[in-house]
């Protein structure tokens, strides 16, 4: 009994927590990414990979870039990102619904990788 | 008991993380939260909580075990025993934390801990669900065997743990170079929970950082190079069954695709990371590909 007052009282001591941290507003700045600031992720995520070609999601939260036959790809997760390395070919060949690119997560943490595709995709660089 | 003592303690986490948010947006300081990381980061706390009592009886039964059949008779009214089970805890919490991140099977429990994206109070609640499924209580039976009292080595680890609740954070910056010296800080545990190669699997340490100097697992925190922080792979949403399972689903379908006991092995009891053909990279690859680049 005494241990289902205390989880009550800590869940909702959680879901005040929860409300003030979004009703402050602290979370990291991420304004839509354009190509320098594309270019600057995909360096950190992806050191010593040199892009052949990017292409930026249309609305901003990710971007994919062309490294050899690889696709490195940039997903807005909240205010960060998640980055994962799939082959090129899955990149071209992925399906295309509702405006979406849904790629094939590399792993159990990120199953899909989905980006707002717009008229850009793929990139004029890319092989057809 | 250990959960007698971090629930005594739960109120001042609360308030240290209201503190922190309100320091951050009233005064500038430095610190993060967006507030869906800071859901998961909580609900696995509580979820945690919940967990451990699975297994709870369990670890009580074998520590007293382990203490009925103890060398010697240690007494909790010693200073001298206080002292030695301060550093022998501690040594023992090192141990785990490395084989934790060392050793796939226990990663997968722990990598729980390292998964937000975010460096705050709330990451400190971020805990695992399956610890004690991993077993690594284990490790802490000899503190039994050899006559400290269980409740002694459970007040030790509920101190260790709240020790090391206030130094996640980014508020805090380097402290005076004895206190950096001797103990484990918010710039020492900012390393650990950094993915930059240069960073990864570093300072292990709960309450004295000595132990890492001691065993070459040492890092410090450098301006050059700002910890990013989470895992080599983040996670690609907010799911709270994903961030709490999602290394042991990798695990077992990897285990499905084994081909042969060395297969099953690596992938159970290898680096985190490891592959049979080495495509995937471990911690030790990423830091040999950061070395080389900078060459």
């Amino acid at each position: 009994m005494s241990f289902a007052l205390v989880f009550a009282a800590s869940l909702i001591a959680v879901l005040a927590l929860v409300g003030l941290a979004a009703w402050a507003r602290i979370a990291a700045p991420t304004p839509p990414l354009d190509e320098p600031s594309a270019r600057v992720l995909m360096a950190e995520e992806f050191p010593g990979e040199p892009l052949s070609a990017l292409w930026l999601s249309a609305d901003g939260t990710g971007a994919i870039g062309r490294a050899g036959d690889k696709a490195l790809v940039l997903v807005r997760v909240g205010d960060a990102y998640a980055a994962r390395r799939l082959p090129w070919s899955a990149a071209r060949d992925a399906a295309i619904a509702d405006g979406k690119l849904t790629l094939p997560g590399a792993d159990a943490a990120t199953p899909r990788l989905r980006l707002a595709v717009g008229a850009a995709w793929p990139p004029p660089e890319a092989p057809a | 008991m250990k959960t007698d003592l971090v629930t005594l303690a739960t109120p001042f986490f609360v308030l240290a993380v209201i503190v922190e948010i309100l320091a951050a947006r009233f005064l500038a300081a430095r610190a993060r939260y967006e507030a869906r990381d800071t859901a998961i980061s909580l609900f696995m706390g509580l979820g945690s909580t919940a967990a451990g009592l699975l297994t709870a009886g369990v670890v009580a039964a074998a520590t007293l075990f382990a203490y009925q059949h103890r060398l010697f008779t240690i007494p909790m009214t010693a200073w001298w025993a206080w002292v030695a089970i301060f550093f022998l805890e501690d040594l023992t919490y090192y141990l785990f934390h490395r084989l934790a991140h060392e050793r796939r099977f226990w990663w997968a429990s722990h990598v729980n801990h390292h998964t937000s994206q975010h460096y705050n109070l709330s990451t400190a609640l971020r805990q695992t669900w399956t610890g004690g499924l991993a077993g690594t209580w284990l490790l802490w039976m000899p503190l039994a065997f050899l006559g400290f009292p269980p409740l002694m080595i459970a007040t030790q680890k509920g101190i260790s743990l709240i020790y090391q609740f206030w130094i996640h954070t980014e508020a805090i910056g380097r402290l005076p170079a004895p206190i950096e010296w001797l103990f484990n800080t918010p710039s020492h545990h900012r390393v650990h929970h950094a993915r930059n190669p240069r960073y990864l699997d570093r300072n292990y340490a709960g309450i004295l950082i000595i132990w890492d100097r001691m065993f070459g697992t040492f890092e410090p925190e450098t301006d050059e190079e700002r910890p990013r922080y989470g895992i080599v792979r983040n996670l690609g949403d907010f799911n709270l069954v994903r961030a709490v399972f999602h290394e042991w689903a990798a695990i077992g379908a990897d285990l499905a695709r084994a081909r042969s006991l060395r297969d099953v092995a690596g992938y159970l009891f290898g680096p985190p990371g490891w592959s049979p053909d080495g495509s995937r990279e471990t911690s030790a690859m990423l830091k040999a590909r950061w070395a080389a680049t900078r060459r």
